[in-house]
């Protein structure tokens, strides 16, 4: 036998595909099934919602928290808050909930609402708050989130996206891919909840005070709020500049009411400046 | 395209020979299969869906290397091994090579 | 929005970079290689065990040739995302193919240079260097080993 010397043809071992229209195809691929995932499993949840009764909620959650709320309650502008809360919740028919009130000792102006019927102010928040009226519809807002269970579909969706995640892919390399998708996801569904927690403080407060001044010294000061149980993706993603859009659509649903938005405004007892027990 | 893992092709005679050619391809298996795969793992047998996928890159790899063969003008590869590695955690080369000659 | 611009704009950009400069050093490897190939390929290289009668060996020796190629950012993010859904891994198949080509050249070459004529029964091996950042789960390169026995004919 004799050698022929001869060379293979170029490219029978490599596939023909450009690299960045794959990455582009699959990036989008992904992108999409992950964002369906979420959504169906959001839906789920909000199936899953309707079956916990509030009672069973405080009953579950409200044991949790209730060591930190009323244990201290000296400070005259927490015990303010609690005064307001209270006057607020009045006006919220069939409100199911035994709520409580605590100081989470944080200097970012900053308000949670738990599930169990707890809310709580950060120091910061309580500091900066400038009249009763402005802790009315902060106030409020958290109600807002109450009456619409958003406290727990943030658990629920927590729970249920970063499972589902870590079970898929669990600590990949392109794992940022869903990752990302699954929290814009996300973010899309709390803009409206959070819309909607307005609306209804805003109506709270319009019920207590009979007009709507003050509210809006809010925006100014938090930042986007989710409804506290975010993970750490939300500080990175949240939206500042939705503050505008907030505004503007309060102001048009006073507008649409007849509310009055100039009034007198009721100032809050000095804070004192000892601690609070609190998270 | 003859293929054997032998070094002549029984009854036939190597007329020419025109070196080594090769077939590869790197092939991944999807969530679905790893979740499957991890179900067996827990009661044992046969990984059915990762035979299949193993056997389609084999073949495929089979199948690149006799194109190899044919753009040099051979009719049959000899000495034909295989072999695997894993290139990243989820991901393994399917790997045949072989010498390209012509029998009569 | 800014801080999503930089959470996504900096990895973007390292994916891009890294494709450009990535595929260009491919580019250039693989010229480099036809050359390297046509210059030699009177040197016979298979992996048949038993030579032509009408050779008449002198001598053998066993050589080596092998190479080590680090995979880049673009083709690992790339091949991350291909494990999620399965099928073949393109961004590594060139890597694993430049790999190949390269040690049986390196082979050739260490065969020639010690004065033999032919390289036979050549075997090949590949392997994955597990990254050390990444508890071994991540692939810092591939490694690919050729060896065989280099045969001198009398003159």
């Amino acid at each position: 036998m004799e050698y022929r010397p001869r060379i293979p043809r170029e490219g029978i071992n490599v596939t023909e595909r450009h690299p960045l229209s794959e990455l582009v195809i699959l990036i989008a691929g992904i992108a999409a099934v992950v964002a369906a995932l979420v959504v169906a499993a959001f839906a789920f949840i909000e199936v899953a919602i309707r079956w916990v009764p509030p009672s069973f909620e405080s009953r579950l959650f409200g044991r949790l928290w209730s060591a930190d709320a009323g244990s201290e309650q000296e400070d005259p502008r927490l015990e303010a808050a609690t005064a307001v809360l209270g006057r607020l919740a009045s006006h919220w028919e069939g409100n199911p909930y035994e709520l409580q009130l605590a100081i989470m000792e944080e200097q970012t102006p900053n308000a949670f609402a738990v599930p169990g019927g707890m809310i709580y102010l950060t120091r910061g928040l309580l500091e900066s708050v400038e009249s009763e009226n402005e802790l009315a519809f902060i106030l409020g807002h958290e109600l807002g989130h109450f009456r619409n269970r958003d406290h727990l579909r943030a658990l629920g969706r927590g729970l249920i996206v970063s499972l589902t995640l870590s079970a898929l892919i669990g600590g990949s390399a392109a794992e940022s891919v869903p990752r990302v998708a699954t929290t814009l996801t996300q973010n899309g569904f709390a803009r409206e909840q959070e819309r909607e927690a307005d609306t209804f403080g805003i109506a709270l407060v319009q019920a207590e005070y009979g007009h709507v001044a003050g509210t809006d010294g809010f925006f100014r000061r938090l930042p986007d709020a989710t409804a506290g149980i975010g993970d750490e993706f939300a500080s990175y993603l949240a939206t500042h500049p939705v503050s505008e859009a907030r505004i503007e659509a309060l102001r048009s649903l006073a507008r649409e009411n007849g509310w009055s938005v100039t009034g007198e405004l009721t100032t809050l007892p000095r804070l004192t400046s000892g601690h609070s027990r609190g998270s | 395209m003859i293929l054997s893992n032998t070094e002549e092709i029984p009854g036939r005679n190597i007329r020419e020979f025109y070196g080594v050619v090769t077939g590869s391809t790197v092939r991944a298996k999807h969530i679905g299969r790893d979740f499957m795969a991890s179900l067996k793992n827990l009661v044992g047998g046969e990984l059915k869906g990762y035979t299949e996928l193993l056997q389609e890159a084999r073949q495929e790899a089979l199948d690149r290397m006799s194109e190899q063969a044919r753009s040099v003008g051979a009719n049959a590869v000899v000495n034909v091994r295989f072999s695997t590695s894993s290139v990243a955690q989820g991901a393994a080369e399917l790997f045949a090579y072989g010498t390209a000659v012509r029998v009569d | 929005m800014v801080e999503t611009a930089i959470n996504l704009g900096i990895p973007l950009l390292l994916l891009i970079g890294t494709y450009l400069i990535g595929s260009a050093v491919e580019r250039s490897h693989y010229r480099e290689i036809r050359i390297r190939e046509s210059r030699s390929r009177r040197f016979p290289t298979v992996n048949l065990r038993t030579p032509p009668k009408s050779w008449n060996i002198v001598g053998a020796e066993m050589v080596t040739g092998n190479v080590v190629i680090s995979i880049d950012y673009f083709k690992r993010f790339l091949a991350g995302l291909r494990m999620l859904v399965g099928g073949r891994v393109t961004s590594y198949e060139s890597l694993l193919d430049r790999g190949r080509r390269e040690a049986i050249l390196r082979l050739k070459e260490a065969a020639f240079e010690r004065g033999y004529n032919a390289v036979i029964n050549v075997r090949l091996e590949t392997s994955r260097l597990a990254s050390s950042n990444r508890k071994g789960e991540g692939t810092a390169g591939v490694e690919i080993l050729a060896f065989g026995t280099a045969v001198k004919f009398a003159k």
